[in-house]
């Protein structure tokens, strides 16, 4: 017997950037073997303007067929009129709408591909909830869909166009408890088949945290951000609560290491240091010589680099606000939640000066992902939900 | 209990099986509950033309709510329907068939958006037009679907897929119904509650006047309803002359709206519409009811005839009054050519045929029953 065939729907897919398209393709690189497996996703891989920078048509990604559909409109210059109209009071369904075409990527050949060929696949597995691909294109398929929602609080999900979303798919992988309580709340669609699913992390087995400090030049403790560095992120606040704390602590010559690409301006404060894009190893290396991870961001369904730092046997700091984060981190007994620019500084003196309960958390935070993100038990989930979805079609 | 029946039409002249239905259900629904319907100003689904103010208005303890029809039917409607169902067509072809038909009410719509939240449970009738194609998919979580549908080639389009996957529960009118949709959708997973109807005691009713005038030549044979090609009435007459000419005898009496040419002939007898009073005398006069057509969401004409013991005839083509026969034990299916054996057979059992229908409707149509099955159904979404 052949293998069943999958479907995978994303808005970007291949080199991209993105915690979520890095997700999918992860998942698609431990679903391969066991399933006849294609992408549908765009020819662009930038989300702020959907540009059509790669070759729409057939391509090929890790030995995975991706057909790129042309996004035939750059996301709307005034996209923030769209949703301001959309996310006030009293907004219309025509606001909706249009909030969802403006906010793309507008690509109508995906939306026929799925209405003509769709039903052709076994299953349908539509990644993030909010765009067009997934919005327009997960009611063309319904009774074979499953949708990974990496769903956090925000406007969009309040819109009545996400409803069908959430209570149409054959069924749901959620990223976390967290994520899954809050569209339990939001949409009451608890009788839609599902599991907290997530993602497996692929730990290196060697990793050199004297090896980092010398090729970037780091010394003395260090606090690590890795990720996009942008307002929507928490970076401004991160920013302010470190400067505030170093100011009022200067006994404490302790760094805030930065990787990742900058969207915003990063502050000329001494300890700031900004390295950019880093290599796997690079990353790893720094994450396993950090005094403690820091992840500021509110919106996350998961935080991948979250899990990585715990991986490594780091403790993590969160926003308290941050429900999936706290949440997580108190499960975890992994890490430490700030409510304000105080309660930062208290948790990164106590870290500083306990390296004990330190290394404690992290190693707490190692045995929750050994636990629950491995991939033999993403892959095992994944293969039990989808199996639910073909015997439901059979029968 | 806060309910809202959604339907495309409503009121005491509106023709139609599901809003007769939908209006059913509300009047039951609203002696113990608060309910509200919310439906267009339209009194025909050809042309959706304005007949109703627009607004509030009370329907007994019914608050019904009817919103504006911003467009008639496009006269190119039959053309858009015959090019998504039967020719090469786009996506976009099938999403914009949905509001060609109509009815197009925006507010309607909008009002369920911002206030469907209101509700515990909102009931949509009917599943092919757009106030409910369009208007579950904004309450997914509170909303049943009373899809009255049959196997016809709309349920196909595009609208649909989505829409049989998002109620929290299935309102069917008969285990056909039931059974159909479940093939189609696969969506076994969504509670439902074959619904049926209730029905009340026969009116006073004189059936003699009807069998002095035809049963002196023979079994007096009934068809009442809508007298029209859609109905497969032309079948019937086809098959009546065939038997006629095969030395069978009796009057054919057709009763009901005429929309099709009728033969003059002597054995068929076309009365048009009649009175409540004088459908049950016919129906109770008559031998056996015949219902021809290949389609019905319900054969609420057969619950009638069983009311006052009359066997029934039904084309095995209709899966649904074929097994209401069958659940009934009420009369038989018969199959074009079989129509003369198959009249043969009920009429030489026509008591206890009759009389099983009898029995079968007085369990299952008592108000009591459908009430039970109305309240378990609004159970299946509020809790």
């Amino acid at each position: 017997m052949s293998d069943p065939s999958l479907l995978v729907v994303v808005q970007r897919y291949g080199d991209v950037p993105g915690g979520a398209e890095a997700h999918a393709r992860s998942v698609v690189q431990r679903l391969r073997p066991h399933f006849a497996i294609e992408v549908a996703t765009t020819n662009s891989t930038d989300y702020l303007t959907w540009k059509g920078d790669l070759t729409a048509g057939l391509d090929q990604v890790d030995d995975v067929t991706v057909r790129r559909f042309p996004v035939e409109r750059p996301r709307a210059w005034n996209f923030k009129l769209y949703e301001r109209r959309a996310f006030r009071t009293g907004h219309t369904l025509e606001d909706e709408r249009a909030f969802i075409d403006a906010q793309g990527p507008y690509a109508p050949a995906l939306l026929d591909f799925l209405f003509k060929r769709g039903r052709d696949f076994d299953h349908v597995l539509f990644f993030t909830y909010i765009y067009y691909p997934t919005v327009l294109g997960l009611p063309l398929v319904p009774e074979r869909a499953v949708l990974v929602p990496t769903a956090h609080e925000e406007s969009a999900i309040g819109l009545s166009a996400y409803k069908p979303v959430f209570h149409g798919p054959r069924a749901i992988a959620y990223n976390t408890d967290e994520e899954r309580r809050m569209v339990w709340r939001r949409f009451g669609n608890e009788r839609v088949s599902n599991e907290i699913v997530g993602v497996g992390i692929d730990v290196p087995a060697e990793r050199d945290p004297a090896r980092f400090r010398v090729k970037h030049g780091i010394t003395g403790p260090y606090l690590l951000y890795v990720g996009r560095i942008g307002v929507s992120k928490g970076s401004r606040e991160l920013f302010a609560h470190y400067e505030r704390w170093r100011a009022s602590d200067p006994a404490h010559d302790v760094s805030l290491v930065l990787v990742g690409d900058a969207e915003i301006a990063i502050p000329k404060t001494s300890g700031i240091v900004h390295l950019g894009r880093l290599s796997e190893q690079d990353k790893w290396d720094a994450l396993a010589g950090c005094a403690a991870f820091v992840m500021p961001s509110l919106l996350e369904s998961l935080s991948l680099v979250t899990l990585e730092a715990w991986a490594a046997g780091r403790p993590v700091i969160v926003d308290a606000r941050s429900p999936v984060l706290a949440g997580m981190a108190r499960r975890a007994s992994a890490g430490l939640a700030y409510r304000s620019a105080a309660e930062f500084a208290e948790i990164c003196e106590l870290l500083m000066d306990d390296p004990a309960l330190a290394d404690c958390l992290g190693r707490s935070g190692a045995d929750f992902v050994a636990r629950t993100y491995t991939w033999p038990r993403v892959v095992e989930t994944y293969l039990d939900l989808l199996a639910e979805v073909r015997a439901r079609l059979a029968a | 209990m806060r309910i809202l029946i959604v339907a495309q039409r409503y009121g005491a002249e509106v023709v139609g099986g599901s809003e007769s239905h939908a209006r059913v259900v509300a009047q039951r629904l609203a002696m113990v509950n608060e309910v509200e319907v919310a439906t267009t100003n339209a009194l025909d689904y050809w042309s959706w033309a304005p007949h109703f103010p627009v607004g509030e208005s009370m329907d007994g303890h019914v608050r019904v709510r009817r919103f504006a029809v911003t467009a008639p039917r496009s006269p190119t409607f039959k053309d858009a329907e015959r090019h998504v169902l039967f020719e090469p067509h786009t996506l976009a072809d099938e999403q914009a068939w949905l509001a060609i038909q109509g009815p197009h009410t925006p507010d309607l719509l909008e009002f369920l958006r911002r206030d469907g939240k209101s509700y515990d449970a909102i009931l949509f009738y009917t599943y092919i037009y757009e106030p409910t194609a369009a208007g579950l998919p904004l309450v997914p979580e509170r909303a049943a679907l009373i899809s009255t549908a049959h196997d016809e080639e709309p349920l196909r389009l595009v609208p649909y897929r989505a829409l049989f996957q998002l109620p929290r529960a299935f309102g069917f009118l008969t285990p056909e119904e039931r059974e159909l949709v479940h093939a189609r959708f696969h969506n076994e997973h969504i509670p439902s509650e074959v619904l049926g109807i209730g029905l009340d005691t026969p009116p006073w009713h004189d059936p003699e006047p009807f069998r002095e005038h035809y049963a002196p030549r023979g079994p007096l044979v009934l068809y009442l309803g809508q007298v029209s090609e859609g109905k497969a009435v032309d079948e019937l007459i086809a098959d009546w002359i065939a038997y006629r000419d095969d030395g069978g005898a009796g009057s054919l009496v057709l009763a009901g709206t005429t929309r099709m040419a009728i033969p003059e002939r002597d054995d068929i007898v076309s009365l048009g519409r009649v009175s409540d009073e004088d459908k049950y005398a016919l129906l109770e006069a008559a031998d056996v009811l015949v219902l021809p057509s290949h389609l019905e969401s319900l054969g609420i004409v057969l619950l009638e005839a069983w009311q006052v013991g009359t066997p029934c005839l039904v084309s095995a083509k209709n899966k649904v009054t074929t097994g209401q026969v069958a659940r009934a034990g009420g009369g038989a299916p018969y199959d074009r050519g079989g129509f003369a054996e198959a009249l043969a057979t009920v009429l030489a059992d026509r008591e206890s045929l009759g009389q099983s229908g009898r029995v079968y409707v007085e369990a299952d149509c008592a108000w009591p029953a459908f009430d039970m099955r109305l309240e378990q159904l609004v159970d299946l979404i509020a809790n």
